[in-house]
């Protein structure tokens, strides 16, 4: 390493401290700008998977291939008990439940709407899902009270069918034995998540309750969901998985939910094109500087190259200036974009102001900025090459210069 | 024992539509441990001389041989290797990198040629003594007054002893005190260290103390006188 030149380079972004300072807050500004925009898509983005897993999806599920192409209530997992107990035994599982779907209505007296009926077990699924949580009625309870026939509803649904705590609602549908059939259910819980569509879409009733009206051969059901350990690769289990269930689809949330996926593979890219952009934004501005500093140490430079420090030396010690000038502006914004995510990744920015729109979306209301170590490797990497590619042009000029030419005064 | 051997050096520029012939066919031996002042008008050709004794510019025809070796066929690449070791400098101005202490600026060269620490330690502790300026080894060039700052660059052109020493007009911007001292200074080490000193210069005090005076008038030596 030639300690020397970096040591001249050093120095020298120094000489104009004014002149530096402008540059380097161009980067950290430039930088704090890219990253902290990037950390806030990318936090919106893993809140939406973290949710839609925690709500919906859940890591894994399980179905009949059948029932997935056409939703019918005959195509059944069987012996979903002993397979919920098989499935639980691998370490990395955290929680497992089964539910009965059929499509069906919900009728009040003023209207009614399709809704994708989901018969659950509440003891597992609170483990599985937290729906549970997501109430906005302090009168909710969960299924606690054991009675017959009740139903948890979103608050959308609600609104839609003008009811509220203890109001009935007709849930009619078809049973195994093909024949249309129905009750009436008590609402019991009404709940909002981040995802308004998923909400006006979904009821929640017992499974005893769906199986009994449905008619359901004992020991079935129509999805197993399975959540899993923090960290843990959702593809890789499901491949782990399928050997407990071979002959049926086993599916990882990235395949239930391929746009959560594309989303989510989106915002690492994101980040990268943000910060190309504005890198290269910021080259030209360096660039400029570095043009500025050639030709003030004109006579300098002749003096150098005519004592004997050839052309690759002093190609690196611009290098190394250009370079170094850019990284301490890359440094401090990212210290300051770690901080900016650190506080507020935790805080939260609450834009409740336009929420409603976000959580069509599926997305929270209150932004949680994400960044990690891989990101910042990647900005100072592209720091680096936007130093070094900075200061081409500036050398070309600088060796352009005959000494002898150079030093006279 | 010859150290320079000049034969026949021709400059002539023809950017314009008159010829100019800096230098017009000059030859002339300088022996090692020589101290030699060029003098002439301005306009008479010393620097161009000099810059091409240095391997700073390039002759039109004739011959430079530092040494036996006739640098005026190497490529600009190795023009730069050897000037780093076999020749020093003295400009007359921007001589130090400013932002390099008297120290690191003197022991520079020696940086350049990968020359041990104990080794350069040792030779800029000793030109420091000799030049008169110990203590101020950690200051920067704008803390020093151009007398030192001066002392300095012959301290760096010295440190890796070079074959010879070029100095144009290392005097022009110095007082009379100044100006004394350093060419105590350059005499006492050109006599402790035989190196050869060959300035370019309008400098008296320069001249009085040379050991060789050679006048060029129109590119072409007018006398060679030595003392």
């Amino acid at each position: 390493m030639d300690y020397t030149t970096l040591k001249i380079a050093w120095r020298n972004i120094w000489r104009h401290k004014l002149r530096s300072s402008i540059i380097i807050l161009a980067v950290t500004i430039g930088l704090f700008g890219g990253l902290a925009a990037a950390g806030i898509m990318k936090g919106m983005v893993f809140d939406m998977v973290k949710n839609t897993i925690e709500t919906q999806v859940s890591d894994i599920q399980i179905h009949n291939e059948n029932f997935l192409l056409n939703n019918e209530i005959e195509f059944l997992i069987d012996d979903s008990d002993n397979k919920l107990t098989e499935i639980s035994k691998n370490q990395n599982v955290k929680a497992v439940s089964q539910r009965t779907k059929t499509y069906g209505m919900a009728a009040t007296a003023s209207t009614g709407t399709g809704v994708m009926i989901n018969g659950i077990d509440p003891e597992k699924e609170q483990l599985v899902t937290n729906i549970y949580s997501k109430f906005t009625d302090s009168l909710s309870t969960y299924f606690t009270s054991g009675k017959k026939n009740r139903i948890i509803i979103s608050s959308k649904l609600a609104d839609k069918l003008n009811v509220k705590i203890k109001s009935k609602i007709i849930i009619t549908f078809q049973d195994f034995e093909g024949n249309l059939t129905g009750a009436s259910f008590k609402v019991t819980g009404i709940f909002k998540t981040q995802n308004a569509m998923f909400d006006e879409q979904n009821v929640f009733v017992r499974k005893t309750d769906l199986d009994r009206l449905l008619v359901m051969p004992k020991n079935t059901s129509h999805e197993i969901a399975i959540l899993l350990n923090k960290n843990i690769d959702a593809k890789t289990q499901a491949a782990e998985i399928q050997k407990i269930v071979p002959t049926y689809k086993i599916e990882a949330w990235e395949d239930i939910d391929p746009y959560l996926k594309l989303t989510s593979s989106l915002t690492s890219y994101m980040l990268i094109i943000f910060m190309s952009i504005i890198m290269i934004a910021l080259g030209f501005a360096i660039v400029n500087t570095m043009l500025m500093v050639i030709l003030e140490r004109t006579k300098e430079l002749g003096m150098i190259m005519a004592i004997g420090m050839n052309r690759f030396k002093v190609f690196k010690m611009i290098m190394y200036e250009t370079t170094m000038l850019a990284l301490v502006g890359g440094v401090v914004g990212i210290v300051i974009s770690a901080i900016f995510t650190w506080y507020f990744g935790d805080v939260g920015i609450d834009i409740s102001s336009v929420s409603e729109g976000f959580e069509q979306l599926g997305y929270s209301s209150v932004m949680h900025p994400v960044l990690e170590m891989s990101d910042y490797i990647q900005v100072v990497i592209l720091v680096m090459i936007t130093g070094v590619i900075a200061s081409i042009f500036p050398t070309i000029r600088a060796l352009k210069m005959k000494p002898a030419e150079a030093v006279r005064d | 024992m010859k150290v320079i051997e000049i034969k026949d050096l021709y400059k002539i520029y023809t950017e314009t539509e008159v010829q100019v012939k800096a230098v017009n066919g000059i030859s002339l031996d300088f022996e090692e441990g020589e101290f030699t002042a060029v003098v002439g008008p301005s306009g008479c050709g010393k620097t161009t001389f000099l810059n091409m004794v240095g391997g700073l510019d390039s002759p039109t025809s004739g011959t430079i041989k530092i040494d036996g070796s006739d640098i005026s066929t190497l490529s600009s690449r190795e023009l730069i290797d050897f000037r780093l070791h076999n020749i020093g400098f003295v400009f007359q101005a921007y001589n130090l990198i400013p932002v390099l202490t008297a120290k690191e600026n003197a022991e520079f060269i020696m940086q350049l040629q990968k020359k041990s620490k104990a080794e350069r330690e040792a030779r800029i502790a000793e030109l420091f003594t000799a030049i008169g300026i110990e203590g101020k080894e950690d200051i920067r060039p704008n803390r020093l007054s151009g007398g030192q700052q001066q002392r300095v660059a012959v301290a760096r052109a010295l440190a890796s002893k070079p074959k010879f020493i070029l100095a144009d007009e290392p005097t022009a911007n110095l007082d009379s005190k100044a100006t004394s001292d350093l060419l105590d200074i350059m005499r006492k080490l050109n006599e402790h260290e035989n190196i050869t000193f060959i300035f370019a210069t309008h400098d008296q005090r320069v001249i009085d103390r040379a050991k060789r005076v050679v006048t060029l008038e129109d590119g072409k030596v007018l006398s060679d006188i030595s003392k």
